[in-house]
């Protein structure tokens, strides 16, 4: 399933992937295949990015 | 073909020379190797794909050698089984995104493969043109530039491929 919270909150910081990536430690192809569903990111990778976007964890990844 | 004991100590010490200058760059930073976690879960999966083909052709050799009879020097036939297993497992990595590592850049692998493979093929061509690659119907120790060349173009074809097509679905 595509994660468009994370794109969503990516893109209101004006952040392109690879800023994503960088800022977080992991390639830009990491993020694109969380974006787009086709990787589950382990807890320490969600908690990276929560933190580089300013979301909590249920923001961004909790399926409702 | 037989190699005089200093030909192969001279390989031998060639190898660990190469060994060391890799080990080397390691130390100094200037090679690394740090991969993210769906990376490296991913080339998990290669080294699978990666040691089965190894196996399954070290098998098939194994079987052609006692059915055909000697057909090629035992480390040729070990090069290609290797050979057979890396290229599989380069093509899965780079099918998965995970061949280069986080600070790898792709122009610089794409040279360093095509140099690598243009070396190997042209020493290899020159070693079939003198009639060194099969001598007595039997693949020698020769024909192995020409495996590492055809294995190297083939992970460049591969790589330049899934770039582009990576590159056209970014642009979509």
């Amino acid at each position: 399933m595509k994660n468009l919270r994370l794109k969503s909150a990516r893109a209101a910081l004006d952040m392109s992937q690879q800023q994503l990536a960088d800022a977080v430690g992991v390639s830009r192809q990491t993020i694109n295949a969380i974006e787009k569903g086709d990787y589950n990111p382990t807890i320490k990778l969600c908690l990276a990015i929560c933190k580089t976007l300013g979301k909590t964890l249920d923001e961004l990844f909790w399926e409702e | 073909m037989e190699h005089s004991v200093g030909y192969m100590l001279g390989l031998l010490v060639g190898v660990l020379v190469g060994v060391g200058i890799i080990a080397l760059l390691f130390k100094l930073k200037v090679m690394d190797l740090t991969f993210d976690e769906r990376q490296e879960r991913a080339r998990g999966q290669a080294y699978k794909y990666g040691f089965w083909t190894l196996l399954s052709c070290l098998l098939l050799y194994g079987f052609s050698d006692m059915i055909l009879g000697r057909w090629c020097d035992v480390i040729t036939g070990a090069m290609l089984c290797v050979a057979a297993a890396l290229l599989v497992f380069a093509s899965v990595c780079i099918v998965k995104d995970a061949y280069l590592s986080l600070k790898e850049n792709p122009r610089a692998v794409m040279t360093l493969l095509t140099v690598v493979s243009i070396l190997n093929l042209g020493i290899g061509i020159m070693n079939w043109k003198n009639g060194r690659v099969v001598e007595n119907g039997i693949l020698t120790f020769a024909a192995v530039n020409g495996i590492c060349g055809l294995m190297t173009l083939v992970i460049l074809v591969v790589y330049v491929v899934n770039y582009l097509l990576a590159k056209r679905e970014d642009g979509e």
